[in-house]
């Protein structure tokens, strides 16, 4: 099977106390990978190079030849939602709304989409919200949500979970590990070292911008073959989030 | 004080007996300004979004110059842009001395620095997240730049405020660029100038009502947009 993303002998510097540095490293379509490591370790910085926001000093990121096109064509395939996102001015489905229609999905569909995605992730009829009135934990969501109903081929989560309460975060790791059934190969970051574990995920150990292990070696791949993606607007309605 | 009410009574008579003088000078005033602050919109806006954006040698150099443009005297930029309109001027075969058109771009030359200035601010400000967060839902760097610019809109709109204010108000451009012409490029702030140096003190008053009545109201509906 061919990565979905590919990193080469990637160098990144950050100041005088930061640097990143990655040999190789390659994501296969339709699993999941946990980065753990302490703060500062690297990941959040590598999490936005592999979403192609910041550019490498040396080195290349890669995304599967199958997606094509230019950097933003590239981009549009690789969501990443930070660990405190920013929700843009305007109602809960403006701002999923807003990479739709960067992508030229109006009308129906994107209603159909919109509501269908905030079913998903437990924020159903909530499409009028005001953004700036949203909770903490209800913001995570809708970012989740903006990103999910992009469909995108890699969804990169920088620590998701860290303003989940307890009760949702069971549902919430339900929907994440049954992402890559809908065709989606997800990176997250995170801090509780169970919870790869639990989502079925592969590991992949940063510590001072260097990764621990040869991943290769790890690697067990799901059965998983991108012609059995699901279909997409069937909702994804995991109970309890 | 006696004749100052009186002076009072009698600008209030002829701001609402629509006197043609005071009208005229009205509507040429919000239309001059009105163009110039659009095209300083047009030029200001990017230029403060680009600023405050990129890093680049000069940079700073050229937020000093801002900074410094942003308190130019109105008569300066009048002699300089009367010198390239005037007859002998680079763009004196234009025609444009003494016309609407010239005063709308002496005012957009006052106002340009300020709208920049203030959008330059209002980028710094903004949340460093909002570039990040288009750009991973699939935006292009043009496409994003326009995002934060609806994000930090009020700070925007301040901008655009601050330098109709400008322009609204100023005398040296107008009566250096315009002339002066009555019925065509006689402002609000000219006729003041002109009719009070003729004794006319409450033609003068009645027009400073008008033009402090205009800047209430265009004050007012922007806020309003603000609120949206």
């Amino acid at each position: 099977m061919e990565p979905i993303i590919r990193v080469k002998k990637l160098s990144l510097h950050r100041g005088e106390n930061f640097s990143l540095s990655i040999e190789d490293l390659n994501l296969y379509p339709q699993q999941i990978y946990a980065l753990t490591g302490a703060n500062g370790a690297g990941k959040s910085t590598l999490l936005k190079t592999l979403a192609l926001l910041i550019t490498p000093d040396q080195g290349t990121v890669s995304i599967a030849a199958a997606m094509g096109g230019d950097l933003v064509q590239l981009r549009q395939q690789v969501t990443l939602v930070e660990q405190s996102p920013y929700l843009l001015n305007g109602s809960v489905s403006d701002n999923l709304a807003f990479g739709l229609k960067l992508r030229g999905i109006r009308g129906k569909e994107q209603q159909q989409r919109i509501t269908s995605t905030l079913e998903m992730v437990g924020l159903a009829g909530l499409e009028q919200r005001k953004a700036k009135h949203l909770s903490g934990g209800e913001v995570q969501r809708v970012a989740l949500a903006r990103a999910l109903v992009l469909q995108p081929q890699v969804l990169l989560l920088d620590e998701p979970t860290a303003n989940i309460d307890s009760k949702s975060l069971q549902a919430f790791e339900a929907l994440l590990s049954r992402l890559p059934d809908y065709g989606v190969t997800v990176v997250l970051s995170t801090h509780d070292l169970t919870q790869p574990a639990r989502l079925g995920a592969q590991l992949i150990r940063i510590e001072n911008g260097r990764l621990l292990d040869n991943l290769q070696r790890l690697t067990k791949h799901r059965n998983c073959k991108p012609t059995e993606k699901k279909q997409w607007l069937k909702p994804l309605r995991v109970q309890g989030l | 004080m006696g004749y100052l009410s009186e002076s009072f009574l009698h600008a209030l008579e002829l701001v609402f007996a629509f006197d043609r003088e005071v009208q005229s000078a009205v509507w040429t005033s919000l239309y001059t300004s009105s163009g110039a602050i659009i095209l300083s919109a047009v030029i200001g806006i990017p230029a403060g979004v680009l600023l405050g954006l990129s890093r680049f040698r000069g940079r700073r150099l050229l937020v000093t110059l801002l900074n410094t443009l942003m308190a130019l005297p109105t008569v300066v930029v009048g002699l300089v842009l009367f010198g390239i309109f005037s007859r002998q001027g680079p763009l004196g075969s234009l025609g444009l001395l003494f016309t609407p058109l010239a005063m709308v771009a002496g005012q957009m030359v006052l106002a340009t620095p300020i709208v920049a200035n203030y959008v330059l601010a209002a980028v710094k400000g903004a949340d460093e997240r909002i570039i990040d967060t288009a750009m991973t839902l699939g935006a292009t760097r043009f496409q994003a730049g326009v995002q934060l610019v609806k994000e930090i809109r009020f700070g925007v709109m301040a901008a655009v405020i601050a330098g109709f204010g400008r322009v609204i108000g100023e005398v040296g451009v107008a009566m250096m660029l315009g002339g002066n012409i009555r019925g065509s490029t006689r402002t609000m702030t000219t006729a003041i100038a002109l009719e009070t140096s003729k004794g006319e003190f409450a033609f003068g008053l009645a027009l400073g009502i008008v033009l402090l009545s205009v800047a209430l109201f265009v004050n007012l509906f922007l806020n309003l947009l603000q609120q949206r």
